[in-house]
């Protein structure tokens, strides 16, 4: 009886399951030729989560990118030194004094559709934008007054006042969408963008499985791949939440690449697979420590200097990076070289100079407990940082040796980014996720009237906010240079922040079935952006 | 009877409210709100004002609160902040997925664990008892995404008899399709009844020692039954009772455990949607998969009752 009950159990769950599985029907429905012939490359790739939206204009997350960057073009790319690269736009340049930027786009450039793109798309996708105040593009986009597409190759986006990075962020940044596609769709900030793709990149969304697997098939017109069109037929997105089954996946030939970095701990696994090679990046962020200037005792320049003095940069990137990451004296990434400034030197690490300096400031250790009475804070940082939860560690202890007391205060990342947000914090331990140039990074760390930046600081300086302004509306470049390069030595002195590290990002993929990757830095794009798919080839 | 499945059918019906209601206000309280993870450097306050308001997040908790409750009545789960589509839809995609995994772990946990408690039972202080209660307890402390590891790195990546992730080879149809699924799913249905399976024999062991110890099983002995049919058909039927309200509460756990195995096997299910929608604060769509989670967990322990208590009146009392 029970051996029966047992098995009708087991027959019933069985039919469920079969009942379940016709309704999700097994495999995707669609018309996408499975059959791939043997002369037909497809190139695999992990991504780590499901696209969360289609519409490019709207999109805000990474991994939606590295789909979306491969389907819709943008006016520049960041090339492989993170400068900004020619793409869709084959110049640029700025009139009327720097107040109308124009872009003179190519040619060449095509719809899957066979529909040409031209600047009306461009200015079609940049009002929409302002319109519905889509994604973070639509920030970028606060100076524009009009936009002009006198003919198909140019388009002029007319500023009300001049802003030296204009052009490089809405270049980069922006999605050109196709006006004829998108314009049936209404309000696109509730435009799904979920079927029927058209796009104008190397590749473009063929089907998704959800949860599983993305297909994209290749564009048959795309100019900047040699011979006019990617080398690869398929590119096809699989999802492996979890990082260690993605290398495992890699491993075992199920992906020929892995779109996250590979962990710097884990990145020696593969040394001993001779099919599998290592590309590094550097970032475009980097990690630091950001003092509150609100706090009475951080707003004291000694106070910061002397913090600045007491950690030790180089035993950190020795034992949290394991020696892979570059260490940053201004607060402008090494990776920007034309705009770093290489006279500065980083505060030497002296936890005794930091002591004396205290002393001379006329801090004092009344109770003799080996700290400053007044020099006691919290460091904020993200716990599931591991890199940051180690680089607090290590601060708190080199701090000790200077008299200066930190307590750990690394909690869940929501609470982290309230806390940083509302200025709750003595010392925000942190890394900046993407900075794609200098002039915006500085109006978004240190202008106290911007509000959509992250002065993390507080800082309200009259000088900073002088320097940034007079260098936002240079556009003569040497000039621009020179001008950041001096707002780099100002945050220098202030000690502002400390610099701790520009980490480097290793991207690992299967070199015996293919190579010709370009990879950009960060691992914002990393290895998958449109430029790079376009220009691989399969090994033979 | 009909009094007790009303009362039954009441019960779960409250459960599931409370489920629904503590889900909107926790994830509530949360700290941040789910433009926090969008804004990124330039994001101005203006937009991250519009952003709470086409999510209805600048309104207050209670009419936030009604008006899901409204929906909710009228089937509708609401529109996921990411994906800007229904969840009901997004959910609809994966539960049978996550349906198909649990259910074979749950139909092979009942197959293996009875066996292995009864045999223990039977066995009782002899080597082999001793062997099945070692691997008993071993089992209880195992932790799933560890089992799950594990089981990938050896059979998955070092010896290539299963595949690493995913639910079904893409490119196969027809009968290639079904046997692809299965090829899929054996590590992880394997990593859950490996940890499922230590309270289960464990619980069946003890049961069948006390049904033994019985004055019928004597009784039946004397009258000369085989010792085969004495334990399987008279014990077990009796031993099996308890175990039922395990297989309950089981459904609960491998639900939980689904969420973690599905994340390391990167197989598409609800519990992986669940990882992911946390990830990314995306209230509908964690609220639409715990409240289907709920129903299921709620709907199987009510059905377990009634069936208890089909089979033991008393309970009923």
């Amino acid at each position: 009886m029970a051996v029966k009950g047992r098995w009708r159990l087991a027959v019933a769950l069985g039919v469920v399951a079969t009942l379940g599985l016709s309704g999700c029907g097994l495999n995707e429905d669609n018309n996408s030729s499975s059959s791939n012939s043997s002369s037909e490359a497809v190139l695999r790739i992990g991504t780590t989560t499901d696209v969360s939206n289609f519409n490019p204009l709207q999109s805000l997350s990474k991994t939606d990118s590295w789909i979306l960057n491969a389907m819709y073009p943008h006016l520049l790319r960041i090339d492989e030194n993170a400068k900004k690269s020619p793409e869709l736009a084959k110049e640029y340049r700025y009139e009327d004094d720097g107040k109308t930027a124009v872009f003179v786009l190519r040619d060449d450039f095509k719809w899957s559709d066979g529909k040409p793109v031209v600047a009306d798309d461009v200015k079609f996708s940049a009002e929409k934008i302002m319109e519905y105040k889509l994604g973070n593009v639509a920030a970028k986009l606060t100076w524009v007054e009009s936009i002009e597409a006198p003919d198909a190759t140019t388009v002029k986006f007319k500023l009300s006042q001049p802003y030296a990075p204009f052009a490089e962020g809405v270049g980069f940044w922006m999605s050109v969408v196709p006006k004829h596609i998108f314009e049936q769709a209404g309000d696109l900030s509730k435009f799904a963008n979920d079927s029927n793709w058209v796009g104008a990149g190397p590749f473009v969304l063929d089907s998704v499985t959800k949860g599983q697997r993305y297909v994209m098939k290749r564009n048959e017109h795309y100019p900047l791949a040699p011979g006019g069109k990617a080398a690869v037929s398929q590119v096809e997105y699989r999802v492996y939440p979890d990082v260690n089954t993605m290398m495992l996946a890699l491993r075992n030939g199920d992906i020929d690449l892995m779109g996250t970095p590979v962990p710097i701990s884990a990145a020696k696994t593969f040394e001993g697979d001779d099919k599998i090679k290592l590309e590094k990046v550097g970032a475009l962020g980097f990690a630091h420590l950001t003092y509150n200037m609100k706090n009475k005792y951080l707003a004291d320049q000694q106070v910061r200097q002397a913090l600045s003095m007491a950690v030790d940069t180089k035993a950190i990137i020795a034992a949290v990076l394991q020696g892979d990451g570059q260490q940053m004296a201004g607060p402008i990434s090494p990776i920007f070289s034309e705009y770093d400034n290489t006279e500065l030197q980083p505060y030497p690490f002296d936890p005794e100079g930091a002591k004396a300096k205290l002393s001379a400031a006329g801090y004092q250790d009344g109770n003799n407990d080996g700290f400053f009475d007044e020099l006691s804070f919290g460091v904020a940082c993200d716990q599931s940082n591991a890199n940051i939860t180690r680089v607090v560690q290590l601060f708190r202890e080199s701090a000790a040796k200077a008299g200066i007391k930190l307590e750990n205060e690394c909690v869940e990342r929501n609470t982290f980014l309230t806390r940083t947000k509302n200025g709750e914090y003595d010392i925000d331990a942190s890394q900046w996720g993407v900075f794609d140039n200098p002039m915006d990074q500085l109006r978004s760390t240190y202008l106290s009237s911007n509000p959509g930046g992250i002065n993390y600081n507080l800082l309200e300086s009259a000088e900073m906010d002088a320097l940034i302004n007079d260098a936002a509306g240079t556009t003569d470049p040497e000039e621009f240079k020179t001008k950041i390069k001096n707002i780099d030595k100002v945050v220098h002195e202030q000690a502002y922040l400390t610099p701790l590290y520009v980490e480097n990002f290793q991207f690992a993929y299967n070199a015996s079935k293919f190579t010709g990757f370009v990879p950009s830095p960060s691992d914002l794009l990393g290895m998958v952006t449109a430029y790079s798919l376009a220009q691989v080839t399969p090994v033979k | 009877m009909l009094r007790f499945v009303l009362s039954r059918a009441l019960k779960a019906v409250l459960t599931v409210w409370i489920a629904i209601t503590s889900t909107f206000f926790l994830l509530r309280l949360l700290p941040g709100d789910p433009t926090t993870l969008m804004v990124e450097g330039d994001m101005t306050p203006e937009m991250q004002a519009a952003l709470l308001k086409t999510y209805g997040l600048d309104r207050p908790l209670w009419e936030q609160y009604v008006s899901y409750l409204r929906e909710l009545v009228q089937g509708n789960l609401g529109i996921s902040f990411r994906q800007i589509q229904p969840v009901t839809d997004i959910i609809v995609d994966r539960l049978p997925w996550t349906l198909l995994l649990a259910g074979c772990a749950f139909v092979l946990t009942v197959a293996v664990g009875i066996p292995i408690g009864v045999t223990a039972a039977v066995n009782r202080g002899k080597w082999l008892d001793r062997a099945l209660q070692g691997f008993g307890i071993s089992a209880n402390a195992l932790f799933v995404p560890s089992v799950a590891i594990l089981l990938l790195v050896f059979f998955g990546a070092q010896l290539g008899w299963f595949p690493i992730g995913g639910a079904i080879d893409p490119d196969t149809r027809g009968v290639g399709a079904y046997l692809s699924l299965a090829h899929h799913l054996v590590l992880p249905v394997l990593s859950l009844v490996l940890v499922q399976l230590g309270p289960y024999a464990l619980t069946l062991r003890t049961n069948m020692i006390e049904v033994l110890g019985e004055d019928y099983i004597r009784a039946a002995q004397a009258r000369g039954l085989s010792a085969r049919r004495r334990v399987w058909k008279h014990g077990l039927r009796n031993a099996i009772l308890p175990a039922l309200t395990l297989m309950g509460l089981q459904l609960g756990t491998l639900v939980g455990g689904a969420v973690l195995t599905e994340t390391v096997f990167a197989y598409p299910g609800v519990g992986r949607l669940i990882y992911e929608a946390v990830g990314q604060q995306d209230y509908p769509v964690i609220q639409g998969a715990f409240i289907m989670l709920a129903v299921t967990v709620v709907f199987a322990n009510a059905l377990t009752d009634m069936l208890y208590a089909v089979l033991n009146p008393r309970i009923r009392l």
